[in-house]
């Protein structure tokens, strides 16, 4: 029931979307819409689970489509669309969250408006479809002990760093740095695997 | 010195945001140098970390949101269209544009050079009215400087011949003239006092014939002080043929015939 919002979408589900987006340069409304129903629930759940306040997260989840619709020459359609929308709507979130603050600063430094997202895909991305991988990465970051899986929350959701995670757990700042680097390689493991 | 594996273990916490600012940079150096290996492996760090999205609890957005946005793009898409849609189907060339702002400079001009003209014209109408004015003023000075100087040479000049016009009143002045056969006749008075109202001083030449009736000839005011010049140039009558000069007062624009007693008399010799 947890993962029922996640509709299952293989290849064609991925070329769909880049023909999605294509059909977004010539105006198309109804290809705006169908984009919107396909994504708009993990955009929102995931904009929500940063800021924590519905209105806002309207808001920026607002932001993010409309920035699909005025700005879709941009993105490049051999990419694969949901991690890059999924990167964008994060980093407008942390944006929102942060603003004006250190942490927004450095963000920026790494970030560009359109994000930066896998031009090269992991083989393994294929081999799943989105509602099999978000199983595995809740079936995974789940069965980490709760202070690793804190940590990489902490470092998703809250775009802390790791010396600000070390200090919001009390933890010293080696192990922080291994448990999320630990946690992140698991969950390529999980995913790589084929069964 | 890192190396390059110690660089590969920063590769997800750099996409996942989270290096502090000492690795990042050192990171970020390393990425600069261009490293294919680990630009490549960044790649796949940051298609992993979008992953950790799928952790976020299921949450669906409100239909006003979706209403909210749709209506924002119709929007959009409908004034793009019309808006493209009317730049090319009200394109108009160039050469008219050019034309159209020809013709208004054109306009804008011809008003200005109208104002200009009749400004002009005006301006020439008042010099003209002017140097009329200048120029009647230079004539009238010339007549009075010709009548002048032909006063003083008839008054002058030997052929003249002077005639005393003594008052019939003993209280007015005695008038004096002077008549040149050729150049005619000046009659002058001082302190003589002004004719009533609507009346002239008016002189007359009494012929020596028997019988003859007396000839009238100007009319004249004297001025404020009394004084008055009279020239007549082609007097009705010649000096010899001529028996007296006199002087009547007389309704303004003269008598063909005296209307009242003579009021100055003088003998031509």
């Amino acid at each position: 029931m947890f993962l029922a919002v996640f509709s299952p979408k293989g290849n064609d589900e991925v070329s769909l979307d880049a023909t999605l987006m294509q059909q977004l340069l010539r105006r198309d409304v109804s290809a705006f819409e169908e984009l919107y129903e396909r994504h708009s629930r993990i955009v929102y759940s995931l904009v929500l689970r940063i800021l924590r306040q519905g209105a806002t997260a309207e808001e920026v989840v607002q932001d993010v489509f409309l920035q699909l619709w005025r700005n879709s020459a941009r993105y490049d359609t051999s990419r694969p669309f949901v991690p890059w929308l999924l990167t964008l709507a994060r980093n407008r979130a942390l944006d929102h969250l942060r603003l004006k603050s250190e942490r927004q600063r450095r963000r920026e430094e790494q970030t560009e408006e359109f994000p930066q997202i896998a031009s090269a895909v992991p083989e393994y991305e294929k081999a799943l479809d989105e509602k099999r991988r978000a199983e595995r990465v809740r079936a995974l970051i789940g069965s980490l002990p709760s202070a690793q899986k804190k940590a990489i929350e902490l470092a998703y959701f809250e775009g802390l760093s790791h010396s600000e995670i070390a200090a919001a757990l009390n933890e010293p700042l080696g192990t922080v740095k291994s448990w999320i680097r630990n946690g992140l390689m698991r969950l390529k493991e999980s995913l790589q695997a084929t069964s | 010195m890192n190396t390059h594996d110690e660089f590969r273990e920063l590769l997800e916490a750099y996409a996942l945001g989270s290096l502090d600012s000492a690795d990042r940079a050192l990171l970020e150096t390393h990425l600069a140098s261009g490293c294919a290996e680990c630009a490549k492996a960044l790649e796949e760090a940051r298609w992993l970390v979008s992953q950790l999205a799928y952790l976020a609890p299921n949450a669906e957005p409100s239909d006003i949101l979706k209403g909210r946005l749709l209506q924002t793009v119709r929007a959009e898409a409908a004034s793009d269209s019309p808006q493209q849609q009317a730049v090319h189907a009200t394109a108009v060339p160039w050469w008219l544009w050019a034309g159209v702002a020809a013709l208004l400079l054109f306009s804008v001009y011809s008003a200005w050079n109208e104002q200009h003209l009749r400004n002009a014209v005006a301006n020439l109408q008042l010099q003209a009215e002017a140097q009329r004015a200048e120029r009647l003023k230079l004539e009238q000075q010339l007549s009075a400087a010709k009548m002048q100087a032909h006063e003083a040479m008839i008054w002058s000049d030997p052929k003249s011949v002077k005639i005393k016009m003594p008052p019939k009143d003993p209280n007015m002045p005695q008038l004096e003239a002077m008549w040149h056969p050729e150049m005619g006749l000046v009659v002058r008075g001082w302190k003589v006092p002004s004719p009533g109202e609507k009346r002239v001083l008016q002189l007359w030449l009494i012929p020596k014939r028997a019988g003859g009736k007396p000839m009238p000839s100007m009319t004249f005011w004297p001025d404020a002080n009394g004084k008055f010049s009279a020239m007549v140039e082609n007097p009705p009558d010649t000096m010899s043929d001529t028996q007296a000069l006199a002087i009547t007062e007389e309704p303004v624009g003269g008598s063909p015939q005296p209307t009242s007693a003579p009021m100055w008399v003088g003998g031509v010799s």
